[in-house]
């Protein structure tokens, strides 16, 4: 982490110069691919624009911190921590902190840009000790969404199977 | 595929339903006509992230989860044929005929599991397990873009980070030579069984 502040405060440094921009980034959560345009240069970190954060992974950047419904994480915004900085009037909020925090798995291709975040265990509490179905959303073969939540009041056998 | 379409007509109008789920990164090329030839009605899917196996901790195909009227998990990780197949070389008669004692009784059938049963037969995962998924995400967004040699390292990281799973295995040999069910997976199944582990999540179908 020690080493992090000093990566940023060189990539910040050199946003404000002008001699880095802002580089584009993949990011890949559930069935997501969410393409940003602008993400901090980083060696380690994933640093997206607020704004960017929901597309991602539906936190929502407030006041009191990234929340996903009843859950908030405290962020402080008023100045620099590893979770937010403001540069050039630019906020920037760091998402892999923030899997870190949740311990939320993630692996990244650093030269192709592209972040893969795995289940977010904060989520999956009432699935691991309480016994209830997660929810999903995936496209059927019909072209409509399932959801599993759509199908409350009825039994279902949920398979999986494979042709390999 | 047929039997499970039987079933459903028989069952359908008791307010069940079937959702199966293709864990197939191949998409419809690999898994549609398998749907199509069974011609079937319930709700069908193609998951070519294995988004399945990795929210409800699966590590095999098949398995099958029982969920109630409110989203309740009855019974998880069972390797569930809908049959014998070839003399019970593999498969089993024994599933359909609880599923139906279920479906007619509720949370009155001998079957149901408690609580306490449905939590310890849920997999936990290590902090390996837990990175294994976003690895074989990453190997897959890199399969159907075409990028062979990339979808091999990750899916390999999968296989390292997650050595239980055989999802990630099999997804993986199916596009080398030898196959899914060559010689590397049947030396590792092998290997599971001689140590006494099972190879299909067991089937317990005992009286409560």
């Amino acid at each position: 982490m020690k080493n992090l502040r000093s990566i940023v405060g060189v990539a910040a440094a050199m946003l404000i110069s002008g001699v880095l921009n802002a580089q584009s980034a993949t990011v890949l959560y559930n069935e997501r691919v969410v393409e940003l345009e602008q993400t901090l240069p980083d060696a380690t970190d994933l640093w997206v624009k607020p704004e960017d954060l929901t597309r991602v992974n539906d936190f929502v950047l407030k006041p009191e911190g990234a929340c996903l419904d009843e859950l908030c994480i405290p962020v402080l915004q008023d100045r620099d921590s590893d979770m937010f900085i403001t540069r050039g009037g630019q906020g920037w909020f760091n998402v892999t902190e923030l899997a870190d925090k949740l311990q939320q798995a993630y692996v990244t291709d650093y030269n192709d840009g592209i972040w893969s975040f795995g289940t977010m265990p904060v989520t999956r509490q009432s699935f691991l000790r309480g016994g209830k179905a997660p929810d999903f959303e995936l496209m059927g073969r019909d072209g409509e969404l399932v959801r599993l939540s759509d199908f409350r009041g009825k039994k279902v056998l949920l398979l999986t199977w494979a042709s390999w | 595929m047929p039997v499970w379409q039987s079933i459903y007509e028989e069952l359908k109008s008791d307010n069940f339903e079937i959702i199966s789920v293709a864990q197939d990164t191949g998409g419809e090329e690999a898994a549609g006509s398998y749907f199509d030839d069974a011609k079937v009605t319930y709700t069908a899917i193609i998951d070519v992230n294995h988004q399945i196996s990795s929210l409800y901790n699966l590590v095999n195909v098949p398995s099958g989860v029982w969920i109630d009227e409110e989203g309740s998990i009855m019974r998880i990780n069972e390797g569930t044929y809908a049959k014998e197949h070839f003399d019970g070389a593999w498969g089993t008669n024994d599933y359909v005929p609880i599923v139906r004692d279920w479906v007619a009784k509720g949370a009155d059938s001998e079957y149901v599991w408690d609580r306490k049963k449905v939590r310890e037969s849920i997999i936990q995962r290590t902090a390996d397990a837990e990175r294994a998924q976003p690895a074989f995400r990453l190997g897959g967004y890199y399969f159907t873009r075409d990028n062979d040699e990339k979808a091999e390292q990750y899916w390999t990281m999968a296989q390292e980070l997650d050595p239980t799973s055989w999802n990630y295995l099999r997804q993986d040999l199916e596009y080398e030579e030898g196959g899914n069910a060559g010689p590397e997976w049947r030396a590792r199944r092998e290997q599971v069984e001689s140590a006494g582990g099972s190879y299909y999540a067991p089937l317990e179908i005992e009286n409560n």
